[in-house]
This record gives C-alpha cells, structure tokens and sequence, in this order.
C-alpha cells in the first residue's frame, strides 16, 4: 500500500483543476484589451472568440473580468467565518463554565434557524452592500456552522487525558487551546473548509444572481450564467464557461483539501 | 484428539519500511482450544493476533499465509476496548445492532424480545450478569473492565468461532481476572478457538493449552503449557517466568510526623449527584508509598483524581502540609500543582501524538518551575536514561513508542516537577511482565527520594500492592480497610479484602476452578 504517488498525482489534478479558475479571476482583468464597439447580441465566431453575451459584450472579455468578484468574495468570506468560528469553538470546548459555552453556542443556534438566503437577502434590501459587505454577510451565515463544526471535534479532544496532563504540567491556555485541541482538530476543520467554501461560492453566486452586492449586467461569472441563460440554445459559451470555471473552482479545492488531508494512517 | 484447525498462520512476515514486526511465525488454531501468545509489549503479538482477521498495519508488506476454515467471523477483543465502541451511542444500542439481524427469521411482534433476550444472556455470558442498567449507559460511562466486558459480549453475539483476546485481563482486578479465566474457558468448551495475547502470566498458566512465546516478532519457543512452566528451553523464557517479588519494603523511610496530604470527610459524586467516594480520613506521610486496592468501579480512580484537582465535584478537605488544596487544579498555583502530581493509566492517550516526548517530559520543568528550555530538555535526558529509556526513542513521536516506554516517560514527565505526593493511576496495567517489573523497580526505587517523595499507587493487582508501606482498600465507593501493607497483606479483616486476597492466592498457584 504505497499511497504516496496516489496522494502526489491527486494534488497535482488537484492544482491543475483549481489553478485555471484562480489563475483566470486574479490575473484576467490585466490583460483584457479595449471593450471595443459592442456587437449583436449572441453571435457566435467572427471577432469574437467567445462569441457575444446578451448584450453584445465579448464573452471572453468578460470571463477574464468577472473572476474576481466571485473569488475573492468567496475566499475571504470563508476565512473571516473562520475567523470567527474557530476561538468561538475553543473557548466553548475547553470552558468548564457552562454559562460561558451557552453564551458563546445559543445565539449561534439562532442564527442557525434563519435561511441563510433570507438572511442575506433581508440585509441586502435595508443595507445595499457592496462586495465587501457581501462577504461579511456571507462569512456571517456560515459562523454558527462552521463553530459547531470545530466545537465538536475540539470537544472530542478537550476530553482527552491529554488535556488534562497538559493541565497537570501547568501548560498555558493558548497552548492547550491551539498548540493540542485546535491541532487535534485540524482534519476535520479542513475537511470542513473543503465543503464550506463550495457552499459559500454557491451562496456569492446566488446572492449574485440575484442581484445582490453586484449589478445586474456586472461582469461576473455568476451574473453571466444567470443573464446568458436566456440564449442558451443560440450561444452556449457564455453559460458553459463561466459555470465550468465556477465547478472547477470548487472540484479542485475540494481535490486539494482531500490531497492535503490524505495522510498515511495511523498505527492501529 | 487432534480436530483440524479453524485458523492456521503459516511463515507469517509482516513488514513495515523495511522492518519486520513479524517474523516467520506458524500458529495453529485449534477449535476449543486456547492458544496463548505471550512476550513484551512491541514483540508482535498484537500484530499477529490481528492477521488472524486478515487486519494488518498500514503500509505494510505481507509475506506468508493465513488460511481459515469454516464459517464465523473471527472475534477481537482490543486492548483499549473504548476505542472500539461508538461513544455516541448507548450500550444497549450496540449489542441490539448486533442483535437484530439474527432475529430476522421471527415474527415481527416476537423481534424486540428475542434480541433483548439475546443481548442480556451475551452479557451474562461476558461476566456482565447484571448487565440490564449496563445497557443504557454509554461507553465513556463504564469502567474499562465493563468495556471490556461489553466488547466480548459483541463478538459472543455474533457467534465468533475464533475469538482473539488482546489482553483481556489488563487492567481487571483480581477477582473478575478470575471470572474472565472462568469465561474464556466457558467459552473454549463450547468449542471456540480462542487466541490469548497476554503478558499476564497467571492468567496464561491457568487458562492456555498452547503458549508461544515471542520476541521480536518470533517465537522463541511454543509449547504445552506445563512443560514450558516446568523446563523452559529458551533463555528469554525463562527470564520471562521468573516472577521475582517484590520485597514489602521495611518502611525506614517514612517519617511519622506531620502528613504531606491528608484527606477528610471527602465525598465525591458524579454529574447526577450519585455518590461515588467515602473516604472520611485517610493520612500520607513524607516518602510514604501507600497502594489505594479495590475493583474496578470501586471508586479508586476517583480518588485519585480528587487529589490530583482533575475531579472537583466533591466535599471534604484534602490538606497538603496542612493548609487545604484548591479542588480545581486551574485553581491551583505554580508550586502546588507541581506538589501533586499525576501519572495516567493510558499513558498513549495522555501524551500528544504530535509532538516528540522528550519535549512533552521538559515542558514540566519549563512550566511548573521557571527552568530554562536547554537545562529543562538536559533534566528531561538525565530522567529518562534514569527510568530506563533511551535518547534516540525520546527523540520520537508517542506513536512510535511501546506501551511500556510511554509510561517510563509519563512518570519523567510528572517527576520533573520535583513533586511531593506522586500518584500513579494503574500505571502497569497494560504492560507484560518484564516491562512491569521494570516499572515497580523504578517506583520502589522512587519513593522517598529527592525531598522524601511519597507514592500513591492505585491498583487493582495485590502484587503491585505489595510495594506499599500502606494498604488501602476500597469497595462500592467505601474505604473499607486501611493498614500496614504486612498486616493487610498477611491478615486482612474484612471480608472484602479476604476473598480479594483469596483469589489472587489461587490464580498465582494456577489452579484452574
């Protein structure tokens, strides 16, 4: 059972899979030339490699400029849920005080019971948030399931003996905390996040979708799968690409985060 | 009569980055038979008891044949039986997932009945006769005998025809040491196989057919039992029968004054108020080593932990050098949690798997008495090599260390705090009899060193209590009995402690009955 070249070869199609996406939203928007005159709507060939969107714009043109948005968006939801979550989840795990554990998890609970959608687009229509504030509301929804996540395998471990000879050696909190529970629960947080910044893309394009923390004709994958569907059948490309490079985006992080956690097993 | 075996392990190699674990191994399973695999911990044991299931460690190359006849599955009773239960769910549940499938064939209405039926007379037949309140309790909440105890009930229920015990009587006091002897033999006449990975050699005189002994991954020698008893032939083997006792020590050493911790009125209960400990005085003086005696369940673990501060829902005082500890050991300074110091039973799960142990063993003097990180490591070093465990291995991570070398460190661990009351909480439960030896050495040699350290041993084996100065015995959560270690050993008044000693007098002659 040698799983090395397996666990190499699936971090490489893992890369592979994530760098197009990633590479096409930091980088594109640098080299996209002059819009240029715009042209008939849905046309295929000609000038344009892509073809033409629903209102005429270069479908290329368009992909190199609305990576960014979705990404980014996404990306920096995740981590401030994180952010977030995980000291939430560590105090709660390693307190013996219960008042502090219902606290920190009960108004979580309540989050929890609240459609993150309706959430975000209740907020939206009061506020009228930008990206940044897309990406704050988004990391918001996504806190109480990512604490409780991290609470129960930081839980599991706080109760090891471990802890408590850690406890015995007069160890400080923070190494307790993070140097033992949290590295404890390190595979399950990155397995978590694998999954968590899929449903986050998801939740950026939706929200995108439908309009919210970008314009309706904004150059965005999201925005582009939504407005072109209407030409499907006529000009396929300005739905597939944007749609394949968001499923890249998020296949190959979960290929990296599969990779990264593929470890050699443990002694019996 | 010579039956065909039920299993059967032909030049078994297993191998791991280059290493043999298991080297040309042959074993032959006889159906209600028992076969006794017995050597140090890290001689193969385990690893050849697991092949039998066809399990082998991670990475590993595989030589050699394992060939099993007829139908069942083959049973293992892990050393850790926590790790092989589901701790979200309740007793009851477990066994009834087994349970059910084989009252598929019943009528619907008669279903629940006939598994609950079932599961009762597996429990019953585990040594667990009044397993019903058992049954809705979930794992964390028995103690690891009753575990263990429930892991054979699961593999009784799914009609193992070879079941493979790893250290089944690890970690069991005496008396249900006993009745496991009784069981495994209940389950041999009934014609099952049953594969004794032990280091308890009281245990594999009363109950084996058939010994291996192994070293290194071989075997060194295998034969009947009595004639490897009688005339061993190999030097290894030899050296691993001989039971040299440890001496009662003669008490020179303690000093009769003021005790160094003291214990009054203390009451200790669990989450829902059930009372769990009585132990309204108890004394230890300076170098003193007292053994805390009793079954498992009877609280001993408990009290332990109300003087180490990691169990603070009790009553009563418990005084060190007079003035009264924190219950909490968060509430504990510097000094006073270095005065009182720790050593868990399942030293694997107490040390962090991440991090090399020579760190782990140095941060005690880091943390608990200022020391700088160079001269905490150098003390670290000096500790280790003292209890017996070499630099190279201190260097490693717990994975790569034995049962036995874990534990050398978790008591260098706590002894760099320079303690004056160590507890050790069965610390050589898990270990084969060189290693365990080792270790009471080690211990003996530790109380009343230093400042004049003074021992608290929790166990449930009269051998290991044997090292005591004295003895205190506990029963259903009720200190029953205390004493000089003579006089409890040689006339113990209550009748508790009588059949405790009686038993133990009677597995050490290996009288089977």
């Amino acid at each position: 059972m040698t799983t090395l070249p397996g666990r190499q070869r699936r971090f490489v199609l893992g890369l592979a899979v994530v760098a197009v996406p990633l590479v096409l939203a930091l980088l594109g928007p640098l080299f996209v030339g002059d819009p240029g005159p715009r042209a008939t709507s849905f046309t295929l060939g000609g000038d344009h490699w892509l073809g033409t969107d629903f209102v005429g714009r270069d479908v290329w043109q368009q992909v190199l400029l609305g990576g960014r948005t979705v990404v980014v968006t996404a990306l920096a939801a995740t981590a401030l849920a994180y952010l977030v979550a995980v000291p939430v989840a560590l105090i709660s795990a390693l307190t013996r005080l219960r008042w502090l554990e219902e606290l920190l998890m009960r108004p979580l609970d309540v989050l929890l019971a609240v459609p993150s959608l309706l959430l975000i687009l209740l907020v939206a229509s009061v506020l009228s948030p930008g990206a940044a504030g897309l990406a704050l509301l988004v990391a918001l929804v996504n806190v109480p399931d990512a604490a409780r996540i991290v609470r129960a395998a930081a839980g599991e471990a706080a109760a090891r003996p471990a802890v408590e000879a850690l406890r015995m050696q007069g160890e400080t909190w923070w190494r307790i905390a993070v140097g033992y529970v949290g590295r404890s629960a390190l595979r399950t947080l990155a397995a978590d996040a694998g999954i968590r910044l899929t449903g986050v893309l998801y939740l950026v394009s939706t929200a995108a979708f439908l309009g919210v923390g970008v314009t309706p004709d904004a150059a965005d994958w999201a925005v582009m799968v939504d407005r072109n569907r209407t030409g499907l059948l006529v000009q396929p490309w300005a739905v597939v690409v944007p749609a394949l490079l968001i499923v890249a985006l998020t296949m190959g992080t979960n290929l990296l985060f599969d990779a990264a956690l593929e470890k050699k097993g443990r002694r019996p | 009569m010579s039956r065909d075996p039920v299993a059967e392990i032909r030049d078994l190699r297993v191998e791991i980055d280059g290493r043999a674990i298991v080297d040309g191994v042959d074993l032959r399973v006889l159906p209600g038979k028992v076969t006794a695999l017995v050597g140090a911990s890290g001689s193969g044991k385990t690893t050849t008891g697991l092949a039998l299931l066809g399990e082998y460690p991670p990475g590993a190359r595989v030589t050699g044949g394992i060939r099993r006849t007829g139908e069942g599955p083959v049973g293992y009773v892990p050393q850790h039986p926590a790790a092989v239960l589901n701790p979200a769910r309740r007793v009851g549940a477990l066994l009834h997932d087994i349970a059910r499938p084989q009252v598929r064939h019943l009528p619907r209405a008669e279903r629940r009945e006939a598994a609950r039926q079932l599961v009762l007379h597996a429990l019953a037949d585990a040594q667990l006769p009044d397993g019903e309140p058992l049954l809705r309790r979930h794992p964390h909440q028995l103690s690891g005998g009753q575990q263990q105890r429930v892991v054979l009930a699961q593999a009784l229920l799914l009609g193992a025809r070879v079941i493979v015990a790893d250290e089944p009587t690890t970690g069991q006091d005496a008396l249900t040491k006993s009745r496991i002897v009784e069981q495994l033999e209940q389950v041999a006449a009934r014609g099952i196989a049953v594969v004794l990975l032990s280091h308890d050699l009281d245990v594999v005189r009363a109950l084996a057919d058939e010994v291996l002994v192994m070293r290194a991954g071989r075997v060194v020698e295998s034969g009947p039992v009595e004639r490897l008893w009688t005339a061993p032939r190999h030097e290894w083997t030899r050296r691993l029968l001989d039971e040299q006792r440890a001496a009662p020590r003669d008490g020179a050493s303690v000093d009769a004054g003021q005790p160094v911790l003291e214990v009054r009125d203390l009451t200790a209960v669990h989450d829902r108020g059930t009372v769990v400990l009585r132990a309204p005085h108890l004394t230890l003086h300076r170098g003193e080593c007292l053994a805390v005696v009793g079954r498992s369940g009877s609280g001993k673990t408990t009290l332990a932990r109300c003087l180490a501060g990691l169990h603070r829902d009790h009553d009563g005082e418990i005084l060190l050098d007079g003035t009264p500890l924190p219950r909490s050991l968060r509430h504990r300074d510097r000094s006073r949690l270095a005065a009182v110091q720790y050593v868990f039973q399942d030293a694997r799960a107490a040390f962090d798997e991440h991090r090399p142990v020579l760190h782990q063993v140095a941060r005690t003097a880091v943390r608990l008495r200022g020391t700088g990180e160079r001269e905490a490591t150098d003390e670290a070093l000096a500790t280790l090599h003292r209890l017996g465990l070499a630099a190279d291995l201190a260097h490693r991570r717990p994975g790569e260390l034995s049962g036995g070398e874990l534990q050398r460190a978790a008591l260098a661990r706590a002894l760099l705090a320079r303690p004056r009351v160590l507890i050790c909480d069965e610390v050589t439960s898990g270990l084969d009899t060189v290693t365990r030896r080792g270790i009471l050495d080690v211990l003996a040699g530790l109380a009343g060193e230093g400042d004049g350290l003074s021992l608290v041993l929790i166990t449930h084996d009269l051998d290991t209590a044997r090292l005591a100065d004295r003895i205190a015995v506990l029963d259903a959560g009720e200190l029953v009995e205390q004493g000089p270690a003579q006089r409890i050993l040689t006339e113990p008044q209550h009748p508790f402690t009588v059949s405790l000693m009686r038993t133990t007098e009677r597995l050490e002659t290996g009288t089977r009955r």
